[in-house]
């Protein structure tokens, strides 16, 4: 019998049952709309706020600066194009690795006539301060930048970023989802002026995230409707899932930081298992400065999917960086601005540890890694 | 992706795997957008494919595909093989997802490359 072992927390995480807890009443006797002022809205909304407040204060901000949305990709929307709706024209500067809700709205807007400088990364997956310093322009109106690949995992050096972006003037918007709830960030440090998080990848449930907005930040809505988030996003919340995201941080204000030990150790111990019994194999993003759980590695001349299906055969759940879509290959834009040869960016896995990831499943997956990469070699007629 | 039962036996126990020494033939298939490659060697007696073998580069549903490839080949004509049609191959691994059928036209490809070249080298005595 296999053992199930889920390493891909990065994709999605399942809902903490203090959280299922704290959601279930409002899918039924706490129903109401949040903005009726009848008392089924106000209890409604009463839990939503509760929810914005315990986000504001993990993330030590006002919680008027707080704006919720329904997922990550919506937040990165709405910071950029809310930012280039209200300047009307001018500059982006981002990065080559970015998510694609940013790099496809940077494309989107360039379309527009806003011009966008895409930065590139090291050999780590970081960019260098210096690349953005020259960057920025005088017509420069926003640098987004995310705080974590969710791929390779490296961190950006957001204090620096932050003190090059706050020296020009310039918001600063920051991809917080792999982030958010599993390292520390502080907004004022960073100099942060946007910051997008998500619920599902810190064990909250699908469909919520949000969007830090500093006070004083010039931006327009890009979704018009109801009076909703102080106008800075119409739309009826959905108030359960808001109710799970605030539980989810509350939880993760208790268990982060140790969890983040924790991981590290594990994440380790899967790639020094690895390494020492597998050759021709590399560890992609940066050796220390990563996501905890985050281990993402290439095995030469093996193609990502055979790993990731020989692994799934065995119950454990991970992530192909290359992948074959419609007969055509896409090797992944992260790796490959990372300056990774073809041959080896092919066979990119990705396991992103959680919460139940034990030292017991690390040497599994190890013991299983080791005899399936032999024998998808032993198949190959492309050698090492 | 939902494989069927045949196609994830064959990439569990693939079917005579590795290379052959001193084949009859020989015959590499590639679909260049994905970089799949399949090689498979063939033992040919009385104008007929004795045994097949393989080597693969690819996703789980090529190698499990070149696997069922050799169990195809065996016993096939020269001729036959020459003509093998995708079809076929996509038939005995049990079907393929759209998006994954490119293993079946990579390994048709090999194998009618690999019938050809025993052909050509059979009528070169």
């Amino acid at each position: 019998m296999n053992r199930s072992v889920y390493l891909d927390h990065n994709a999605s995480t399942p809902v903490h049952p203090e959280v299922l807890q704290a959601m279930l009443p409002y899918f039924s006797e706490r129903f109401g709309n949040p903005s009726s002022v009848h008392g089924f809205g106000r209890e409604a909304r009463e839990g939503l706020e509760t929810a914005r407040e315990q986000i504001a204060g993990f993330l030590r901000v006002s919680k008027d600066e707080i704006v919720f949305t329904s997922g990550g990709t919506e937040s990165d929307n709405l910071g950029i194009k809310g930012i280039a709706a209200a300047r009307r024209s001018g500059h982006i500067v981002t990065s080559q690795i970015e998510h694609h809700a940013v790099l496809r709205t940077c494309e989107m807007l360039e379309t527009q006539g806003f011009t966008v400088t895409y930065l590139p990364v090291d050999e780590c997956g970081m960019v260098r301060p210096e690349d953005l310093e020259r960057a920025i322009r005088p017509d420069t109106i926003l640098v987004s930048l995310m705080h974590a690949n969710s791929e390779v995992g490296t961190l950006q050096p957001m204090s620096e970023i932050g003190r090059i972006t706050r020296g020009h003037g310039v918001p600063l918007h920051v991809d917080a989802v792999q982030t958010f709830g599993k390292v520390a960030i502080d907004v004022d440090a960073f100099g942060i002026d946007l910051l997008s998080f998500s619920g599902h990848k810190i064990y909250g449930p699908k469909g919520v995230a949000g969007l830090y907005i500093r006070k004083g930040t010039k931006m327009a809505a890009v979704q018009h409707g109801g009076d909703h988030e102080r106008r800075r996003r119409a739309g009826t919340e959905n108030v359960a899932g808001l109710v799970g995201f605030g539980k989810a941080v509350e939880v993760r204000g208790r268990e982060m930081a140790g969890e983040a030990v924790r991981l590290t150790g594990l994440r380790d111990r899967l790639w020094e298992g690895i390494r020492a019994r597998v050759d021709e194999v590399r560890l992609n993003g940066h050796p220390t400065l990563r996501l905890p759980g985050t281990c993402n590695m290439c095995f030469r001349s093996v193609e990502s999917e055979s790993i990731v299906l020989g692994l799934d055969l065995k119950g454990i759940a991970t992530s192909a960086g290359s992948a074959c879509t419609s007969g055509s290959v896409e090797p992944s834009y992260v790796l490959v601005a990372m300056g990774l040869p073809l041959d080896w960016a092919m066979g990119s896995v990705r396991c992103s540890l959680g919460r139940s990831t034990t030292a017991e499943d690390i040497d599994y997956v190890v013991d299983s890694v080791v005899p399936l990469a032999a024998k998808l070699r032993a198949l190959s007629p492309v050698k090492a | 992706m939902e494989y069927s039962a045949a196609l994830l036996d064959h990439f569990r126990n693939p079917r005579n795997a590795g290379m052959m020494r001193e084949p009859d033939g020989i015959g590499e298939g590639e679909y260049e957008q994905c970089m799949d490659l399949a090689r498979f060697y063939l033992r040919v007696r009385d104008g007929r494919v004795e045994e097949a073998r393989f080597q693969a580069y690819g996703c789980g549903p090529t190698l499990a595909a070149c696997s069922a490839g050799t169990e195809v080949a065996a016993g096939a004509t020269l001729e036959e093989l020459a003509e093998i049609r995708e079809a076929r191959i996509e038939e005995a691994v049990g079907g393929l997802p759209a998006e994954r059928r490119h293993a079946a036209v990579v390994v048709a490809r090999a194998l009618q490359a690999a019938a050809r070249n025993a052909m050509t080298r059979r009528d070169a005595h």
